[in-house]
C-alpha cells in the first residue's frame, strides 16, 4: 500500500494550483459572488472561465492532446478533480458532454467524430445535453417512443425528452430514438444514438423548475426534426450498448471531487453546530447530533477510501466493469446523508435563508435539497441496487 | 497510488485461507460448539499458528518474530474472522505489542520469543466493560501489587501471562500466581473463551514505558485488528448468504430473486466494500504514522462493528428457518459478531470519539462547549486529505 503519487503527477498539481491562484479570482470562490445573478449570468460567466481554463490547457485530462485533450494520467484526472473542488471553482458548464459523451466518442466515435466534437465541447463552444428520458421511459429507458424516420439521408424525429439538464442552453443534443422498430418485441433494439443539432425549427425547449426553484433542466420537444444519418454514435441500432457504455462513465469516476464537496460541507455543517443553540449548549455538544455528525465523516472517509480503490484500479487500466454503480450510489449516499445530518443540525432553520443577520443559509439548503437529486438521476438507487445485486453479486433476474 | 494489498500481503492471506480451510473447517468449529467446557484452544491450531509465523507477525526481528506491520496483521485478522477461529490470537498480540512499545529490554526478552513461537499466550485487561478509553483501566495499583475485578477476560484460563490496566500503567501478571481467581463464563459465542478475573494484591511486573499515550496506541491497535476481523466475518456470511438464496426456490423462483432481498444484499455489500477499504486504510494509517491514525482506528472499528452485526443477522434472516437452527453455522458468525463489536469500544463509542478528535478540535476558541470527558486521546488530529 502506497498512498503517494508520483512525482511527475505532483507535479501536475503545482501547476494548475498556480493557474487556479493567478486564473480563478477570489471573488468567484465566494458564494456571494453567484447569489442575485440570474441562471443566465451566471451560465455566460462559467462558460467563458471554463473555456479559458481549456485553453490554457486544463481540460480534457486524460484525452489525447490530437483531440485537445492534455494527454495525462488518471491520477493527473483525479487531482484535477480534487483541485478544482478544494478551489471553489464553478462548475462545468458541459457536464454531460465531458462526464457522458467525450468519452463515449473516444471509445466508439469515428475518427472524424472525435475531430469533430471532443475540442469544441473542451472549449465551451459547443454546450451538450442528453435526450434519454421520456415521459413514459424513466428508470424503464428501453420503453422510449421518440422515433426517427428515415427520409433519403435524414432521419426525421418526434417526440419528448424530458429531465434535461441544460435544455435551455444546449446546442447539441445527444439523443436516444428508434430508428427501427424492435424486432420480435426486444425493446432494447432499434435504438440509435442520434446527435441532433438544437438549433433548428423542429426542436423546441421549455424549462422545468426544480424543487429548490432554479431550473437548471427541462423539456425537448422534437417536432420534425432532422439530423444526417452519419451522424449516429456507436452505429445504427446500437444505441442501448452505447448508452450504457455512456453512463458507465458517470458511474465508474473516482468520486475524489465528491469527496472532497462533501466534506467541505460537512465541515460547514459542523461549524454550524458549533455556533447553533440546543438547550442551552452548542448543537455539537449534543449527543445525538455528535453521532450523527461523526457518522457522516465515517461515511465521507469510507468515500475517500473508495476513490483510491477506483483510482488504483483504472491506473492499472483495468475496466471496473458493473462495479460502477457501487461508485455512484456510494457517493449519492454520503452526499445525501451528510445533507441529512445538516437537516437535523439546522432544524427549523431549514425553512429560512437567512434565520439571523450573521448567517445565510442558502447554499447549504440548496445542497440538501440538490442531494434528493443525485439518487435518481444517472439510473435511480433502486435501479442501481438492482445492477449490483445480478451483475456484481450474481444474483438471479 | 496502490491502495491495495501487495503481492506479499496477498500470499499471506492465501496461505492462510488454504490452511483453514484444509486443517480448520467449520467441523472443528464446531467441535467447540459442542463442547463448551474444553479450553477453546484446539492444540492442532494452536501450534500451527506458531509454526506460520503468524504469532510472530509483529513482533520484532531481534526477538526471532517477523517484524512486519499492523497491515499484515489484519489480513491474518481479517481470515481469522471468515473461518471463525477460536483461541488468544489477538490478545497475544496485543501483550506483544504492550511489550514491544513499553516493556523494559529484559520483559521483552523473556516474553516476545515465546509470543513469536506460540509458547506464550496472552490475556489482556485494558478497560472495564463499558468503557473504551484509557481512563477505564479495570485495576488499582498499589506497592507494587493489583487489585480490582476485570471482567470479560478472553481465554484469562489458559493464559500465560495476563496484561493489566491499572491506573498508573500496564502490568504484567501470572494468570496462575497467587491473588489471582479466574472464574470462567459459559460464553454465548463458543469460539471464545470469558472469564472474569479478580487481583487480590496480585503481584504485578509493571512496564515502565507505559503512559496513558502507550494505552491508547494499543487500545486503537487493537481495535483496528478487531475491525478486520468483523469485516473478514461479515464479508463470509454476506457471500455465503448470496450464494444460498441464488438456490433456495420459493413461489417457483430462487429467493435471491426478489428485490425485497436482492437490494438489501446489494446494500450490504457496499457496506462490507466500505468496512474492508476502512479497515485496510486503519492499519495502514498506523503503519505509516499518519496525522489521522487515531480517527482513521475509530472510523474502522465504528464501521465494521454497524456492518457485521447487519450482515451477519441478515444471514439469519435471509436463511429463513434453518438460519436460525443450532446445525446451521449463521449463529456462530452472529454470536462472534456481538461479542467483537463490543470490545474495544463499539460504533457509538467509536464516533464519539472522531466528535472529539475532529469536531471538538475544530471548535472556535471562544465557543462555550461541554468539555469532553478527561480522555489522552483529545489532542489528537484532524483528518488528513491523503496520508504518505
Amino acid at each position: 500500500m502506497d498512498l503517494r503519487h508520483s512525482d511527475s503527477d505532483e507535479e501536475f498539481r503545482k501547476e494548475l494550483r498556480a493557474w487556479l491562484d493567478t486564473n480563478l479570482p477570489t471573488e468567484m470562490r465566494q458564494p456571494e459572488f453567484w447569489r442575485g445573478k440570474s441562471d443566465d449570468e451566471r451560465f455566460e460567466i462559467r462558460r467563458e472561465w471554463e473555456a479559458g481554463k481549456a485553453r490554457a490547457g486544463f481540460a480534457g485530462i486524460v484525452w489525447p492532446t490530437e483531440y485537445g485533450g492534455r494527454g495525462g494520467t488518471p491520477t493527473m484526472k483525479a487531482i484535477y478533480d480534487e483541485e478544482m473542488a478544494k478551489a471553489n471553482a464553478p462548475s462545468s458548464v458541459n457536464p454531460l458532454g465531458l462526464a457522458f459523451l467525450a468519452p463515449t466518442v473516444m471509445a466508439l466515435g469515428t475518427e472524424e467524430q472525435k475531430q469533430e466534437i471532443i475540442k469544441p465541447l473542451l472549449h465551451c463552444e459547443v454546450i451538450w445535453c442528453q435526450g434519454f428520458s421520456e415521459p413514459g421511459a424513466g428508470s424503464d429507458l428501453a420503453a422510449l417512443s421518440m422515433k426517427a424516420e428515415q427520409q433519403g439521408d435524414e432521419y426525421v424525429l418526434n417526440g419528448q425528452k424530458i429531465w434535461t439538464t441544460n435544455a435551455m442552453h444546449g446546442d447539441k443534443i445527444f439523443t436516444l430514438a428508434r430508428t427501427s422498430s424492435p424486432e420480435g418485441g426486444k425493446k432494447h433494439a432499434g435504438i440509435s444514438m442520434l446527435l441532433v443539432d438544437m438549433h433548428q425549427p423542429g426542436i423546441s425547449a421549455r424549462p422545468l423548475k426544480q424543487m429548490t426553484g432554479a431550473s437548471e433542466f427541462g423539456e425537448v420537444f422534437y417536432t420534425d426534426a432532422t439530423v444526417a444519418v452519419t451522424d449516429i454514435l456507436g452505429g445504427e441500432g446500437n444505441g442501448w450498448a452505447t448508452a450504457m457504455l455512456l453512463l458507465s462513465f458517470e458511474r465508474g469516476s473516482s468520486a475524489i471531487s465528491q469527496y472532497t464537496e462533501f466534506h467541505k460541507q460537512w465541515e460547514e455543517v459542523v461549524e454550524l453546530a458549533q455556533t447553533l443553540d440546543r438547550d442551552g449548549r452548542p448543537a455539537a455538544q449534543d449527543p445525538v447530533l455528535r453521532q450523527k455528525l461523526a457518522q457522516s465523516l465515517v461515511d465521507l472517509e469510507c468515500l475517500k477510501y473508495h476513490s483510491w480503490h477506483v483510482l488504483t484500479q483504472t491506473s492499472q487500466g483495468k475496466d471496473l466493469g458493473f462495479e460502477a454503480s457501487m461508485t455512484k450510489m456510494m457517493w449519492s449516499d454520503t452526499f445525501r446523508r451528510v445533507s441529512d445530518t445538516y437537516e437535523s443540525v439546522v432544524g427549523l432553520g431549514f425553512q429560512v435563508p437567512d434565520p439571523r443577520e450573521d448567517l445565510s443559509l442558502t447554499e447549504l439548503s440548496s445542497l440538501a435539497m440538490w442531494s434528493r437529486s443525485c439518487t435518481i438521476w444517472g439510473g435511480s438507487q433502486q435501479v442501481q441496487r438492482t445492477v449490483v445485486a445480478e451483475r456484481v453479486l450474481g444474483l438471479p433476474r | 497510488m496502490q491502495f491495495q494489498l501487495t503481492d506479499e500481503q496477498r500470499a499471506l492471506q492465501d496461505a492462510v485461507r488454504s490452511y483453514l480451510r484444509d486443517r480448520f473447517g467449520p467441523d472443528k468449529v464446531r467441535a467447540l460448539y459442542e463442547d463448551p467446557t474444553s479450553d477453546g484452544v484446539p492444540a492442532d491450531l494452536w501450534r500451527a499458528l506458531g509454526e506460520q509465523g503468524w504469532l510472530a507477525v509483529l513482533v520484532p526481528e531481534e526477538h526471532d518474530g517477523i517484524g512486519l506491520g499492523l497491515l499484515d496483521a489484519a489480513v491474518l485478522a481479517r481470515a481469522f474472522g471468515a473461518g471463525t477461529v477460536p483461541g488468544p490470537w489477538t490478545s497475544t498480540v496485543v501483550l506483544g505489542e504492550a511489550l514491544r512499545l513499553a516493556g523494559s529490554p529484559e520483559q521483552q526478552k523473556s516474553l516476545l520469543p515465546g509470543i513469536a513461537a506460540g509458547e506464550v499466550k496472552g490475556a489482556v485487561a485494558l478497560l472495564t466493560p463499558g468503557s473504551s478509553t484509557p481512563s477505564g483501566a479495570p485495576a488499582q495499583a498499589s506497592g507494587g501489587t493489583l487489585s480490582g475485578t476485570l471482567a470479560m477476560v478472553e481465554y484469562a484460563e489458559v493464559a500465560d501471562s495476563l496484561l493489566v490496566a491499572a491506573q498508573d500503567g500496564l502490568y504484567l501478571v501470572d494468570p496462575k500466581g497467587s491473588g489471582v481467581t479466574i472464574t470462567a463464563h459459559e460464553t454465548l459465542d463458543r469460539t471464545s473463551r470469558l472469564s472474569t478475573v479478580v487481583l487480590d494484591g496480585a503481584a504485578g511486573d509493571k512496564l515502565e514505558g507505559s503512559s496513558p499515550e502507550v494505552v491508547q496506541e494499543l487500545l486503537d491497535r487493537a481495535a483496528v485488528l478487531i475491525a478486520n476481523e468483523l469485516v473478514g466475518l461479515a464479508r463470509f456470511s454476506l457471500n455465503d448468504t448470496v450464494e444460498y438464496d441464488k438456490t433456495r426456490v420459493q413461489f417457483g423462483k430462487p429467493v435471491g430473486s426478489f428485490q425485497a432481498i436482492k437490494h438489501h444484499l446489494a446494500d450490504l455489500h457496499m457496506m462490507t466494500v466500505m468496512a474492508e477499504h476502512a479497515g485496510l486504510y486503519a492499519a495502514h494509517a498506523a503503519d505509516v504514522d499518519a496525522a489521522d491514525k487515531q480517527v482513521a482506528a475509530s472510523i474502522a472499528k465504528a464501521k465494521a462493528s454497524d456492518v457485521a452485526f447487519e450482515v451477519t443477522g441478515a444471514m439469519i434472516q435471509y436463511h429463513g428457518g434453518i438460519g436460525y437452527t443450532w446445525e446451521h453455522h449463521a449463529h456462530f458468525y452472529f454470536k462472534r459478531a456481538n461479542r467483537l463489536q463490543h470490545t474495544w469500544g463499539d460504533a457509538s463509542q467509536h464516533r464519539e470519539r472522531i466528535a472529539r478528535l475532529v469536531i471538538d478540535t475544530a471548535q472556535s476558541s471562544d465557543a462555550t462547549g461541554v468539555a469532553p470527558s478527561g480522555t489522552a486521546d483529545a489532542q489528537g488530529s484532524g483528518v488528513a486529505a491523503g496520508a504518505a
